[in-house]
Order: structure tokens, then C-alpha cells, then sequence
């Protein structure tokens, strides 16, 4: 597969010289060649290789995915794939900040002007405390992370995580990177077509890319997205209002918001949990399940749970924990989230796992880049541990928030 | 405000970056090989755009250059040009067999400091 997929540009978006713009591509190529032609090869490097040296030196087969990384770290095939996995992550971040640089003080004038002229609320308030999960290091590689300011109104580490994502993703979530909330709603429409939620809180929304399809799909619907940034909220403020969306921001924990209790009717994250900690998530899905209304549904769209999958991909997974700055990408994927949302007041039976299809065909065909050979590459290969994401869809965990309460005994 | 005072984006990422191979070095340099093969597709795309924008011009460039012939003095020039830059590419290999034939050593480097220091 050709992967000629390209970003949609919108007034916020940073542009790039033809140069820069290179640069960028080779970042996107490069990961697409690692996932394509140097992940695969892992596999034979392992059975053939890496578990017999294992097994001769300790005495027995690699067990779990501890063991596993343990003998592949020394092999010379995995140094170089998980070298290059590396470099990748920071020649696109590179290229990209490059880029940023070049134009910051442009775009933050740019932002607070399409702010300025947006009627949707943008909350920054003041003396806010970001969570030590999301400071402690710089998540996925990305300088600054999602917090740091060099400037008043700062807005930089959005512009770079809005084109970085794109390139990160190497464009599978669309045009404007809001697949995974394109696949959420097309999940919605189709097993659920009468739910019409009247308010819709996104958790964790960086730069609102997700949030932007729930007001496609519930124009009259009242959205927050809500994030611990406030460079990343800012930009996602004037990002939806260049995009012609009126869809309120405000920064804000998902741990711990301001709204009232039972205000909304849908609470979604996407990518948010595995980004927080062992303490924060119990706190997300408590949090969730107080602001939703009586009936009220909960979405996380993120990964899916290690108990599920085989210990060598597993130990595949798990190499972010290690090399890309995702302290807890791993542990997160050993929480039992029915006992976690069980704890939160959610009905445990009515709690499940499910795929939310991918939206990419949708773009086929109608966007640059995405031609329809490209997009049926990415919806029906089969999915590989290592690779962005599968092709048949996202993972979703959803709760249901009890009609009434039950009356007792 | 000058360029220097207005504000910048952060370019490392918080985090101890770890180390992936066992040789001393290995790390820095493949990163920067890869850094190098960024460059090098930068230039292939800009030459592909110097041959796109010649075209829409209606001077068919790409055309051109298959066409083209190279005659004795293009031919001298360019194999002079590829031969010094192999020479370039392998200075190291030319400096280790310079040190063999003069006998060079780091025993003798050493002495020479020794020597130098007392006059």
C-alpha cells in the first residue's frame, strides 16, 4: 500500500515551507517503512533466535512478556528496529517544531483572533495544577508535553501536537484527525440510532480533533472538551471555531471537573486513560459516572487490555512503556476495567468491550491523498502488534449509568 | 523583539532517552545517519519539484536529463567529482593506512607528549 494520505488544512493549522514539508513526510514514510517492513521481522528474530539463546541460558522458554523483552534486548535486529522506533518519534517531533518555531508568534495571534470571534466558552482558569502523570515526562517524545508555555497565550505544543499526531498517525485517522471520534459516532448511529444526547463531555481532548465530530452528529448537542493543557485547549478553542464548529473548551482534569452532577448525557475519552495513572483512572471513571445524567452513557475509546492478547505481542505493546515516554501504557492494560466502573457506580453487567469501525473509507476518494486504493490498505490489512492501529476498528470500553437508582430492599 | 528574544518552541522532550545498542557512540551516530537520510530525501523532493515547476513551465527537464549526453568533459568532471568524494567519505581509512606506514602508534603519541613536556 501507497501511503499518500495528506492533512486537511484549516485557519489554525500550521503551515510548512516545501523543505519543512519534506521533512515531515519522511518522518510519516519512515514510521510506515518500520511498521511495514521491520516490525514483521521481529517475529522469525524471536522464535528462531532470541527464545533458544533464552532457553539455553536460563533453562527454560520465555515465560511472559518480561522475559521476552529481557532476551530480545540484546539482539542486534530488535536495538535497530527499537532504535529506529525512536529516532522516527524524534525526527517527526523535529520536523515539526522546526515548522512551529518558525511561525509562533503568527499563530498565537492567529488563535486568540479566531477565539476572539468564536460565541463557545474557552475556560483557562487561573492557577490551575496540571496531574505529575502528564509533567513528569513528555508524553510520546513531544517536547514541552501538553502543558508547557513559552509565551502569553501560548498555543505552540497544540499547533505541534495537531500536526504531529497527523504524522504520528501517518494519516490513518483522516484528513483532520478525528477518526477516532468519527468512529465512535458511527458506532452510536449505528447500534444506538435513537440515543440523542443534549450535552457531550469529551475528557482529555488535546486539541478538540475528536470532539468535532459529535457536533457533526449532534448539531444542537452543548459540547465541552476538557483537557489539563492549557496551550493544547487554547488551540483546540480556535482550531473548532476556524472549522466553523461552536464546541466549548475549558482546561480542566477529568478527575475532577466543575460541572454539576447528572449534567451530561454522553461522557467520552479517546486515548485519554492510558495517559493518566493507577490512581487518576478510578477517579476519570468515578468522575464520568457523577456528571452523567441517569441513563447516561460512557465511552473510552483506548487500548485494549493485555489479558487478551498473547505475551509476544504483548511484549510488542509494551516497548512504548520503554522507549516513547507512555509511563503507563503498560500497567494501564492490566486494569480490570468492569471492576473499575463497577466501583464507580456503573451496573457491571451492562458494562462491555466493543469495536468502534474505523471511518477511514469514509474519506476515500473525497480528500488529498486519501484515493481509495490507500484507504481499503489501511481498513482490511490485518492487524499487527507495533503497528498505529488496527484496521477493523477501535477498541471501546462503554458503561451504562443506571436509569433510576435501584430502590432498596 | 529580535529573533533570539521572542519565544521558542521546547526542542527535547523530558525524559531519560535510553540506549538501544551496547557499542559506546552507536546510538548518536545511527540517529544522525538517519537524520542525514531526511536530508537526502528533502533534496530528492526538491529536485523532483525543480523538474515539476520546469515542466509547467514547458522545459521538460526530467526529459532533458535522461537525454542527455554526456561528453568527455562532463564525463572527467563527473568521475573526478565521485572519486573525491569517496576520498572524503573514507578520510579515516586514508589516515589509518598513513599511520601504518609511518609507523604511528598511541604508545608513540604518548612519548611524543612526554618528550615535548620536558623540552
Amino acid at each position: 500500500m501507497l501511503n499518500t494520505f495528506q492533512q486537511a488544512s484549516h485557519p489554525i493549522l500550521p503551515d510548512a515551507t516545501r523543505d519543512e514539508a519534506s521533512r515531515q513526510e519522511f518522518a510519516k514514510s519512515f514510521k510506515g517503512f518500520i511498521q511495514s517492513t521491520l516490525l514483521p521481522g521481529l517475529t522469525p528474530i524471536y522464535n528462531g533466535r532470541v527464545a533458544r539463546a533464552f532457553e539455553k541460558e536460563v533453562g527454560r522458554a520465555p515465560q511472559d512478556r518480561r522475559d521476552i523483552r529481557r532476551g530480545m534486548v540484546k539482539d542486534l535486529y530488535f536495538q535497530h528496529y527499537a532504535a529506529m522506533n525512536r529516532i522516527a518519534q524524534e525526527l517527526l517531533w523535529e520536523s515539526v517544531a522546526t515548522s512551529v518555531d518558525r511561525q509562533l508568534p503568527e499563530l498565537v495571534e492567529r488563535a486568540k483572533a479566531l477565539s476572539a470571534a468564536s460565541k463557545a466558552k474557552l475556560e483557562i482558569p487561573e492557577g490551575f495544577v496540571p496531574p505529575r502523570y502528564v509533567t513528569a515526562l513528555d508524553i510520546h517524545c513531544m517536547p514541552g508535553g501538553y502543558c508547557s508555555e513559552v509565551t502569553a497565550d501560548d498555543i505552540a505544543v497544540g499547533a505541534l501536537y495537531d500536526r504531529g499526531v497527523y504524522l504520528y498517525s501517518m494519516g490513518y485517522t483522516g484528513p483532520d484527525n478525528d477518526d477516532m471520534g468519527r468512529s465512535v459516532c458511527n458506532y452510536l448511529m449505528r447500534n444506538m440510532p435513537d440515543f440523542k444526547p443534549k450535552r457531550i463531555l469529551d475528557m482529555g481532548c488535546t486539541v478538540g480533533h475528536s470532539t468535532l465530530p459529535y457536533k457533526e452528529l449532534f448539531p444542537d448537542a452543548e459540547i465541552w472538551g476538557i483537557d489539563v493543557g492549557a496551550p493544547v485547549v487554547r488551540y483546540a478553542h480556535a482550531r473548532a471555531a476556524g472549522m466553523g464548529c461552536e464546541v466549548n473548551f475549558a482546561q480542566m482534569s477529568a478527575e475532577e471537573t466543575t460541572f454539576p452532577d447528572g449534567h451530561f448525557d454522553l461522557v467520552v475519552s479517546h486515548i485519554l486513560l492510558h495517559e493518566t495513572s493507577g490512581k487518576a483512572m478510578p477517579r476519570v471513571f468515578a468522575e464520568a459516572h457523577r456528571v452523567l445524567a441517569p441513563g447516561g452513557l460512557m465511552i473510552h475509546a483506548d487500548l485494549p487490555p493485555f489479558d487478551l492478547m498473547d505475551p509476544f505481542t504483548q511484549f510488542i505493546l509494551d516497548n512504548e512503556t520503554w522507549y516513547n515516554n507512555e509511563p503507563f501504557w503498560g500497567a494501564m492494560r492490566d486494569m480490570d476495567q468492569f471492576a473499575l466502573a463497577e466501583k464507580a457506580g456503573f451496573d457491571r453487567a451492562a458494562a462491555r468491550f466493543d469495536t468502534a469501525p474505523m471511518a477511514v473509507m469514509e474519506f476515500a476518494g473525497g480528500h488529498d491523498g486519501y484515493s481509495q486504493e490507500a484507504a481499503e490498505g489501511v481498513a482490511e490489512r490485518e492487524f499487527t502488534a507495533g503497528e498505529f492501529a488496527p484496521g477493523g476498528g477501535w477498541e471501546v470500553f462503554i458503561a451504562h449509568k443506571a436509569e433510576t437508582k435501584a430502590l432498596a430492599a | 523583539m529580535t529573533e533570539a528574544e521572542r519565544p521558542h518552541m521546547i526542542r527535547d522532550a523530558k525524559g531519560k532517552r535510553p540506549e538501544f545498542y551496547d557499542a559506546p557512540g552507536l546510538d548518536h551516530a545511527m540517529s544522525m545517519i538517519m537524520v542525514l537520510a531526511s536530508e537526502l530525501a528533502v533534496l530528492r523532493d526538491r529536485l523532483d519539484s525543480a523538474e515539476r515547476v520546469a515542466k509547467a513551465n514547458g522545459i521538460d527537464l526530467a526529459a532533458g536529463i535522461e537525454a542527455l549526453e554526456l561528453d568527455q568533459a562532463a564525463l572527467e568532471t563527473r568521475e573526478t567529482w565521485r572519486q573525491d568524494f569517496l576520498g572524503r567519505l573514507f578520510y579515516l581509512a586514508r589516515k589509518d593506512a598513513n599511520e601504518a606506514a609511518a609507523a604511528e602508534s598511541a604508545e608513540g603519541y604518548q612519548q611524543a607528549i612526554e618528550e615535548i613536556a620536558e623540552g
